[in-house]
């Protein structure tokens, strides 16, 4: 054996340099494994560890939960309430027992209303949790505000209101993303306010987001939108003009038409897709005025309102682009053209796409 | 003779089941917990529930799966409760059509939920 490992060495140093070197990073590469594989199994057994500990805590603070709310019927809490209260406040103080507690309340919240929802909504501010959430607004981490605010949200806080407003032009976008949410989650419509003092832009999924949240809501007071419209924040008046063409705000259409001479090409033809959506035909004979210096896409955008929004006396001005070089163009103006027909004694007839349903009934340009 | 009403719950929330839990039985019913569809299809062979309590969406078998097997495999008539989340309407026709009875959508009152199953007990 001796003799085998002595013949092993000598080969080793009479080898030639490269294999030595082959040999040496062999060895490295097996320690590395080595010591990765240590590594990992030591991490997978403290992540089991925290798994187990995290699973006893969640079911003890299940069943405290559940124990809180049929201890008493009263609105009033009783003395074994009290006890509970101030064992979770007192567990409330580690990091992980807190997020926890937080994750059972909101884990029994999001799917129950009525009594017991508000006694947990109780329960909430009883253990001073609302607290600790309230001044995390005021720490310099980012994600720690951000996480603050989201379960101010879950837990429906609307105290917190004023505090968090003073973040809306907070730096990071995941911040203000989770104001935004706040706001228009608790005070709806009302929440929009922000978009008076919104100085970042609002991204598209951030707009989606929004609507989504507003859209759960029905009955609710549509605000006025003018001041959002004339804001000059484009990604502003950009979800403005969404909201006024699903909740039909007709009332500001004067806005919408100043719209069409905005700076951005982009808002001036999104102005134009919501005339066409509210059907204010004023909004025609502007376009029609300056439709030459308007670029190509707003042009596009203009012939597919009018074939919405089309009559008897666009005819001739719509006639006059049948032989424009957009193929977009010239579909419009063939749709328009299909739709209205003027007759030789310049009469026009509205064409129906319904066989089953024609009119058949002539009218003169003049009525 | 045992005269105590069976519910059978399929629901994954543990908190939730709890909740229920303490409610019905406060009420008189005996609640027999299943966390997934396969406890509760289990369940339901074993103990002839008079009623059915069941999420839709679950681990291994769905609400809907567990719904299909009462109606179909079973043959049972036993009033079957759908619980279901927001955005999931489409689910809710399609546990009509297998034989649900009536749905919640969730959250909802724990309080609502025994006047439900009152009224369909009797």
């Amino acid at each position: 054996m001796l003799d085998l490992l002595q013949n092993s060495i000598d080969a080793f140093n009479n080898s030639h340099p490269l294999i030595r070197f082959c040999i040496y990073l062999s060895l490295l590469f097996i320690a590395t494994i080595a010591l990765l594989l240590v590594y990992l199994k030591n991490l997978r057994d403290r992540l089991r560890i925290k798994g187990r500990i995290e699973a006893t805590y969640q079911k003890k603070y299940e069943s405290d939960l559940i124990e809180y709310l049929y201890a008493g019927d009263d609105k009033n809490i009783n003395a074994e309430q009290q006890k509970i209260v101030d064992y979770l406040k007192q567990c409330g103080e580690n990091r992980l027992k807190r997020k926890l507690i937080i994750a059972t309340l909101l884990k029994l919240k999001n799917e129950i209303s009525g009594e017991t929802a508000d006694a947990i909504q109780n329960l909430y501010y009883k253990t001073g949790f609302i607290n600790s959430a309230t001044s995390k607004l005021k720490s310099k981490k980012w994600d720690s505000v951000a996480r603050a605010i989201r379960e101010l949200t879950l837990f429906e806080i609307k105290e917190a209101h004023d505090e968090i407003i003073q973040l809306i032009n907070h730096p990071k976008k995941e911040v203000r993303n989770e104001i935004q949410k706040y706001l228009v989650q608790l005070f709806r419509f009302d929440g929009l306010e922000f978009l008076n003092v919104l100085e970042n832009p609002l991204s598209e999924l951030d707009q989606i987001q929004l609507l989504e949240i507003l859209n759960k809501f029905n009955n609710m007071e549509v605000p006025d939108m003018n001041n959002w419209l004339r804001s000059t924040n484009n990604s502003v008046i950009s979800f403005t003009l969404k909201l006024a063409k699903i909740y039909n705000q007709y009332g500001a259409k004067d806005e919408i038409i100043a719209l069409f001479n905005h700076p951005n090409t982009e808002i001036r033809i999104e102005a134009i897709n919501v005339v066409n959506h509210l059907g204010i035909f004023e909004a025609v004979e502007i376009l029609k005025e300056d439709y030459f210096t308007r670029t190509l896409e707003e042009q596009i955008a203009f012939f597919k309102m009018m074939e919405e929004m089309s009559m008897p006396d666009d005819v001739s001005f719509i006639r006059e682009h049948i032989q424009h070089d957009n193929f977009h163009i010239r579909i419009s103006v063939m749709k328009i053209m299909n739709l209205i027909t003027v007759d030789s004694d310049n009469t026009f007839k509205v064409n129906t796409v319904t066989p089953d349903f024609t009119i058949d009934k002539d009218l003169t340009i003049a009525s | 003779m045992n005269l105590t009403k069976k519910i059978v719950l399929a629901e994954d929330n543990s908190i939730l089941s709890k909740l229920l839990q303490f409610k019905l039985e406060k009420e008189g019913y005996h609640l027999l917990i299943a966390t997934n569809g396969k406890e509760a299809v289990d369940l339901i062979e074993d103990n002839n529930p008079d009623m059915i309590l069941t999420d839709i969406m679950m681990p291994f078998i769905s609400g809907l799966e567990v719904i299909s097997h009462v109606r179909n495999k079973l043959e049972m008539k036993t009033p079957i409760v759908v619980f279901s989340s927001a955005g999931q309407e489409e689910m809710v026709l399609n546990a009509f059509n297998l034989g649900a009875t009536d749905f919640m959508s969730k959250p909802f009152s724990p309080n609502e939920l025994i006047i439900r199953i009152k009224r369909l007990m009797q």
